[in-house]
């Protein structure tokens, strides 16, 4: 007889229900997706990258699709983090998830202080770096392609907060495994990736690029390759947990990121196509364990076989 | 707003490369207004990813409601593929539509190409009020031209345009619409769809005649929803999604480029 898996996962402290969170800058804070699905059936949601002040965000066009995959050039348009936490935190209050609010910044000294405000909110379960935007200099990409200012940066958000720290780190380097070391040793509790792959499209009929900021941010299934083989390399040089993200669609890809090495995934693109894909995500892993009659979702992280 | 399958009762071509898809989906049928729109499912396991976004044509029943659309790529080449009896993929109905003030006693509706799609719902919409209104309809040449019989039942006037003149004035809807304000009587709003370099000629002549006008963007978009803040347009209050705070705006709010 077949009981139902456990499906539970504690990453650096944060306890959830089911390893399947929300990418940061797909879901907003989840008021538009609260439209669709049961927020609180998720096993954590990750907001939107949040700065210190308001951000408008680059010009249009933003978004070009690509073959299985699209790139975006939003830019981390928010409202700033006052704002964030009056309207996006009191909206999420009533969720039972945790949330994991995406930071960014042009300084170290910004970080601090979004983090610091951040810090004082019960609501908030965890703090996601992001040293990794491709689309503009202040989503912290300066620090995310660098081992010295990745470990500037996360020390002294370390020594600000006591939440959870987890940092998200950027694909577009040649010495990922380096960069996730160093966070680790600067007091990171788990990382998250990939983010979004530097690229371009070309218009022949105009000659121009079909984004407005010419380069953007590749997601979707065209970058999951590429994100499971980061997810395996880095397995192996670090020893705190692991968020995998890139390209998930369904249950079989989130299995090829748990067997790569990541303790929990987390779903961006895909609801971007539907809406629900995080819950029927969840459904489809509870179905496949049952069916392989593996109890526990961490019994097969890391198992590859290679 | 539904995530819902809806069943494709019939498929029409209407004119070259320009196809009408009647949906069974009550959901979206029963509580769509003029100027919002459905975000489709185009290409399941295709190597396209994205939903594409069609404005409501009709409203043809309580159950029932009509796409009007244009093949223009990847997306939309799969979706006049698709076949009567299967099922898409839809979210909605989506965004903000056409509202229509109690000033409005006379009203002039301008569309250029695939733009009469959400035209022609606010028409139908009007024709059982008592606010008189007219239609402009600009279309590249006589070939592109569909059956606009319904149109003609339900305005009180038409006028057309052709860019080779095949129909109707020859030159663009913002030449017929120079035109048609030369000769009729000036609307008290305009209502508009197309491609925006026509919503730019339109939002100026409506300047400078002091007319409201309210026009429906277009945009690339992703989620349709709102969330993921890439359909944005620049406006005089920063930038507003073309999904979630339009398609319709005001057009006095747009920062054109």
């Amino acid at each position: 007889m077949n009981l139902k898996p456990n499906l539970r996962v504690e990453i650096a402290g944060i306890k959830m229900k089911n390893p399947v969170m929300t990418a940061s800058g797909t879901f907003g804070s989840g008021l538009e997706y609260s439209n669709f699905i049961d927020l609180s059936k998720l096993g954590a949601i990750v907001t939107k990258g949040v700065t210190l002040k308001k951000q408008t965000g680059n010009p249009g066009p933003r978004v070009y699709e690509t073959p299985c995959g699209m790139l975006n050039s939003i830019g981390l348009q928010n409202k700033g983090v006052k704002n964030f936490i009056a309207e996006d935190l009191e909206f999420l209050k009533k969720f039972n998830v945790p949330v994991i609010v995406n930071v960014a910044g042009n300084t170290i000294e910004e970080y601090v202080a979004v983090v610091e405000q951040l810090s004082e909110k019960d609501v908030v379960k965890g703090i996601e770096l992001n040293v990794s935007c491709p689309n503009v200099k202040s989503g912290g990409l300066s620090f995310g392609l660098n081992v010295k200012s990745a470990i500037k940066l996360t020390s002294a958000v370390r020594k600000t907060t006591k939440l959870p720290l987890i940092v998200k780190l950027s694909p577009n380097v040649g010495n990922i495994d380096e960069i996730a070391k160093g966070v680790e040793d600067a007091g990171a509790d788990a990382v998250s990736l990939i983010n979004t792959i530097l690229g371009m499209a070309i218009d022949p009929q105009s000659f121009k690029p079909q984004l407005a900021n010419i380069v953007g941010g590749l997601s979707g299934p065209a970058i999951k390759p590429v994100a499971v083989g980061m997810v395996w390399k880095i397995s192996k040089a670090i020893n705190i947990p692991i968020i995998g993200m890139g390209g998930i669609m369904n249950c079989y890809d989130a299995l090829e990121f748990f067997l790569a090495g990541a303790k929990a995934v987390a779903v961006g693109t895909a609801n971007f196509i539907d809406p629900e894909a995080t819950i029927k995500l969840i459904e489809e892993l509870e179905e496949f364990l049952t069916i392989k009659d593996i109890s526990d979702i961490s019994d097969i992280v890391g198992q590859v076989k290679v | 707003m539904a995530h819902v399958k809806a069943k494709i009762l019939n498929k029409e071509q209407v004119a070259p490369s320009i196809f009408k898809l009647s949906l069974l989906c009550p959901e979206i049928a029963s509580s769509a207004i003029p100027g919002q729109f459905v975000h489709v499912e185009c290409g399941k396991g295709k190597s396209f990813i994205l939903r594409r976004p069609f404005s409501v044509y009709r409203q043809a029943s309580k159950e029932t409601f009509e796409i009007l659309f244009q093949v223009v790529g990847k997306g939309t080449e799969s979706l006049a593929e698709a076949e009567v009896n299967s099922y898409l993929d839809i979210i909605g109905p989506l965004g903000n539509g056409f509202k229509l003030s109690n000033n409005c006693k006379k009203v002039l509706l301008v569309s250029g190409g695939i733009g009469i799609a959400p035209l022609t719902f606010l028409a139908e919409k009007l024709y059982s009020t008592e606010i008189i209104f007219d239609m402009l309809i600009g279309f590249a040449n006589y070939k592109k031209v569909i059956d606009f019989s319904l149109q003609e039942k339900i305005a009180d006037r038409i006028h057309y345009s052709t860019d080779d003149g095949s129909l109707g004035l020859k030159g663009t809807t913002v030449e017929l619409l120079l035109d048609y304000l030369k000769q009729s009587k000036k609307p008290d709003t305009i209502f508009a769809c197309g491609p925006e370099p026509m919503l730019k000629q339109v939002a100026l002549i409506a300047k400078q005649n002091k007319v409201p006008c309210f026009i429906s963007l277009e945009e690339r978009m992703a989620c349709g929803i709102g969330a993921c803040l890439s359909c944005v347009c620049n406006t005089i209050n920063g930038y507003k999604r073309v999904c979630a705070d339009g398609p319709v705006f005001d057009a006095s709010e747009i920062i054109w480029d």
